[in-house]
């Protein structure tokens, strides 16, 4: 049952990445693919055993003061989940954090450069910067969000005039 | 309503695929589970058994990961997303 | 952006626990569950809270930007200068060089315990400094 489950929170994520036609909604579906996969790795792990991979006893004893048993007495294998598949995991959640960030900047200077996150309306806008820089025209602003779009109309424009001389 | 349609069917698809799949998961052999619980805590020191292999046998891979951090972070940086 | 005095007043009692809670999760990385990027992960979190109900210009009063850079870039640097002293010692790169303690008490396990708080403090201030850049007004 529950890796169709996970299947279904990867599947619903790929969904929301294709249909959706905001940024921020694309953003929120890969966060989601990303999620899926983590979880689908620490559960492929979980299938070996049913406690948590850290040896308590071993912490006890330490911390009353014993000595510390070797571990011929311990020799007798415990039901421990596997410890690979999350330390890999914590690594893939960092990565995912890094991915979200940098989407996230690149989506805010799109909104200030276009005054946008439609994709259909950045599509045509990107389309008419391309041939307007053909035609040497640095003044002109983004004519293409013809519809209201969902900032200022001020932000979008005098965001385009400066777009290629911005610095970083 | 093509375009949902369209996406739909290739959701479709991809979740038919991924099934059969998902229908062949079986546990993983447990040689290598069994070495981390029997050497773990002696060779590192470490009674969290996921701390001990990501900082302890594989910290290559974390430095690594702080690299990423690190590049993210001065990405952002760089791309200065809150000034105007 | 303050908004709410409830918010501002509760935030504030608040945040010197949640960084309190993320000192305890980094230095205990290797006792219970935790560890260097869940404990930095808990610190932006409370940096976070900070911000968001005092604004960035109050938070960067308390946690300047120009400082927690520099310790980002100190913290990386440490752990790299830590793998070579690993290989100049004998031990391959990022080996373990310190002496391995009783396990179960803090001490333990020393090269895990340094890297713990090494990684805690380059993922709490980095992750803070990626929220200052995103959630900061324009002057």
């Amino acid at each position: 049952m529950a890796p169709y489950l996970i299947l279904a929170l990867f599947l619903i994520g790929i969904w929301g990445l294709v249909r959706k036609d905001n940024l921020i909604k694309k953003v929120i579906a890969l966060n989601i693919v990303n999620s899926a996969l983590i979880v689908l790795f620490v559960y492929l792990g979980s299938l070996s055993g049913s406690t948590a991979p850290i040896l308590v006893e071993r912490l006890q004893r330490g911390a009353r003061g014993g000595e510390a048993q070797s571990l011929e007495g311990l020799r007798r294998v415990a039901d421990f989940v596997d410890p690979l598949p999350q330390a890999l995991m914590l690594t893939d959640i960092v990565i995912g954090i890094c991915l979200t960030a940098l989407a996230l900047t690149l989506a805010a200077r799109i909104y200030r450069c276009y005054g946008t996150l439609d994709i259909r309306l950045l599509e045509k806008a990107a389309a008419q910067d391309e041939g307007r820089t053909e035609g040497d025209a640095p003044g002109g602003g983004p004519a293409g969000a013809s519809s209201p779009p969902e900032g200022g109309p001020e932000d979008g424009r005098a965001g385009g005039t400066r777009r290629g001389g911005s610095d970083a | 309503m093509k375009r949902t349609l369209a996406s739909l069917l290739l959701v479709l698809v991809l979740g038919a695929v991924l099934v059969f799949g998902v229908r062949q998961i079986t546990p993983a052999p447990e040689a290598l589970r069994n070495h981390f619980f029997r050497r773990g805590v002696e060779q590192t020191g470490s009674v969290n058994l996921v701390s001990s292999i990501y900082l302890g046998y594989r910290a290559f891979d974390t430095l690594g990961e702080t690299v990423v951090l690190f590049l993210a972070v001065a990405g952002v940086m760089a791309l200065q997303a809150g000034k105007q | 952006m303050k908004e709410s005095e409830l918010v501002d007043i509760v935030s504030r009692k608040l945040v010197p626990f949640i960084l309190l809670f993320g000192c305890y999760l980094i230095s205990h990385g290797h006792l219970s569950p935790g560890g260097g990027f869940q404990g930095g992960a808990v610190l932006a979190a409370g940096i976070t809270l900070l911000c968001l109900s005092r604004g960035v210009k109050d938070t960067l009063r308390s946690f300047p930007m120009r400082r927690m850079s520099l310790s980002e870039s100190a913290a990386f640097l440490m752990i790299l200068v830590v793998g070579v002293i690993g290989l100049v010692l004998g031990r391959g790169f990022l080996g373990n060089f310190l002496p391995l303690g009783t396990p179960g008490e803090v001490p333990s396990a020393g090269f895990i315990f340094f890297l713990n708080l090494l990684i805690g403090l380059k993922v709490g201030t980095g992750i803070s400094l990626v929220l200052f850049t995103l959630l900061r007004e324009e002057e």
